[in-house]
């Protein structure tokens, strides 16, 4: 579990890292949309080639990337599975008693395979490079002209800071508990069935009392240095938008754009 | 059957920028039968050496070894399971661990775990808790309505109903009441006499080390500074004092006693007996 990477902030100083959190969240969206719009091949290409630009950018390893998408990779082969039973369209590839393949299903799961390969390359970029609190200073901004029409902009922003804050916590948590445990004679990996239940029931009813505790605990410590949801509130960091961010921005955008014009002249 | 750590390193996260060495070729043995203390400012390693005691953390390199098992970097030792029985461990904070229903059910469900029967390890259990100064009025109660200090003790109770041959302790009294402190400390140090065990205990409080510990290891930077008895350690103030660490009070108020001209002897060590020498002395001079 200390080996999770999916979402972790990787302290480096590359210019990624330096970015205002907005202008990466935007450009984030706008590289996801871009990801789903049609634009074949070539489009692809070319995404692949600005999110592996990114990661060089912000000297993240590969090997990060690649340690980010193993967890998909069971998804990626029942994807799979299923399109190569469900879909019938071009030419027999290979032929499996009742079954056959066919480059159409091929084809298909390929875009989705290359699809997501995009979409982890370029949101491991976001959450690698930035602060989770960062991270939720960008998302409240974002979302303030929302605000005006009723969205608790401010509210959404801390619980995403304080979900994000414990995350660290809770699996730091887990293995203390499990190491407590397992000194008690707990086998958290073999054993009969009803051993492990007894063994996972060990686990998760002190995860979850403790969870509670420091909810509780923090709820007081933030009552108790005067915080009111809803009270309007200055801010120790102010984020400033300069040059880069601006091109960053606008870059992602008219990549968008090309994406879609690329789409729409394809056959 | 000693426990010896032969050049054991143990880094956390290897190959990440968070890389950490929290043990740096370790050469360490404790004695059977002894009550040590191990002791050593936040981060110096202490409870990363604690855990490779029953196999929780593997070393990085070099052999651990504990009960006739040899522990080396990367391999599970075989009867890991057994060796967890022999080697009861309590975290620092045990009390996170409690999960049963009941008081009683949650003490023995450590014995039931290494095979014991269900009649046996209720006994076990009851016995534990007891010792811990927990009684009858517990057992059926659930430990979450428990108080702070006596779940500790339920959580400690936890560990001593698997009898295990070497009790080894991650800052066992931190944050009891001076009361719930001194009776904890009793009882370990009664296991150590009367029942034989092996104590090892992690612990900043040096006047629980001066009256109960026999041996004491020092860690500084993941590394073994020290290995000496309590007597020696404590005999001359200046070699804590070169490690940074506090002396016990009662070592302290003697060595201003000394600099203010009064005589006092080396073996003094409890309130009662220098208050009689200072008495003598200021008697004499009338």
């Amino acid at each position: 579990m200390g080996n999770f990477v999916l979402g972790k902030y990787i302290p480096l100083n590359s210019p990624v890292h330096r970015l205002d959190p907005r202008a990466k969240i935007i450009a984030m969206l706008a590289f996801l949309i871009a990801v789903f719009i049609p634009a074949g091949w070539i489009g692809y290409a070319v995404l692949f080639v600005i999110a592996a630009g990114t990661i060089l950018l912000s000297r993240l390893s590969f090997g990060f990337i690649w340690k980010s998408m193993k967890p998909m990779i069971v998804m990626m082969i029942f994807l799979f599975l299923m399109n190569c039973l469900m879909i019938r369209t071009g030419e027999v590839l290979v032929t499996l008693g009742k079954f056959s393949v066919y480059t159409g299903a091929v084809a298909q799961t390929l875009y989705i395979v290359v699809r997501l390969l995009l979409m982890i390359m370029i949101t491991t970029c976001l959450t690698a490079t930035t602060k989770p609190l960062d991270m939720t200073l960008g998302i409240e901004d974002l979302l303030m002209p929302a605000s005006k029409i009723g969205v608790p902009a401010h509210e959404i922003a801390m619980l995403i800071s304080i979900a994000l804050r414990f995350i660290p916590d809770l699996i730091e948590e887990t293995m203390r508990i499990m190491k407590a445990q397992e000194s008690r004679g707990v086998d958290m990996k073999e054993g009969r069935f009803s051993e492990k239940i007894a063994a996972i029931l060990s686990l998760i009813v002190p995860l979850f009392v403790s969870a509670f505790q420091r909810a509780d605990d923090l709820a007081n410590a933030m009552e108790a240095r005067g915080y009111a949801p809803g009270e309007k509130r200055t801010r120790y960091k102010v984020l400033h938008m300069r040059a880069a961010d601006w091109l960053t921005v606008v870059g992602a955008n008219a990549v968008l754009a090309g994406v879609i014009v690329l789409a729409r002249i394809l056959p | 059957m000693p426990i010896a750590f032969d050049k054991v390193s143990h880094i956390y996260s290897a190959g990440t920028p968070y890389e950490f060495k929290a043990l740096d070729d370790v050469d360490l043995e404790f004695s059977e039968g002894k009550m040590t203390a191990v002791i050593g400012q936040t981060g110096s390693g202490k409870s990363t050496l604690v855990q490779h005691l029953n196999a929780l953390l593997l070393p990085s390199s070099g052999t651990v070894r504990v009960m006739d098992r040899e522990i080396t970097a990367g391999t599970a030792p075989k009867g890991l399971k057994k060796l967890r029985g022999e080697v009861g461990l309590i975290f620092q904070f045990p009390e996170y661990q409690l999960f049963e229903e009941t008081v009683l059910k949650d003490v023995s469900f450590g014995p039931k775990n290494f095979g014991v029967s269900e009649e046996e390890a209720q006994k076990r259990a009851k016995e534990a808790l007891r010792l811990c100064g927990l009684d009858e009025q517990y057992d059926e109660r659930s430990p979450l309505e428990l108080s702070g200090g006596q779940k500790r003790r339920a959580a400690i109770a936890g560990i001593l109903a698997m009898d295990p041959q070497v009790l080894v302790l991650d800052e066992p009294t931190a944050g009891l009441d001076p009361r719930g402190t001194e009776e904890m400390m009793k009882l370990f140090r009664t296991l150590n006499t009367k029942r034989g065990k092996t104590v090892i205990i992690v612990t900043h409080d040096m006047e629980q080390v001066f009256v109960y510990c026999d041996e004491v290891v020092v860690m500084a930077d993941g590394k073994a500074a020290a290995h000496m008895s309590a007597r020696d350690f404590f005999a001359d103030s200046s070699i804590c004092r070169s490690m940074n660490i506090l002396p016990p009070a009662i070592i302290r108020t003697c060595d201003a006693l000394r600099e203010a001209g009064f005589d006092i002897p080396k073996e003094i060590n409890t309130t009662s007996a220098l208050a009689k020498c200072i008495a003598r002395q200021v008697k004499r001079h009338g």
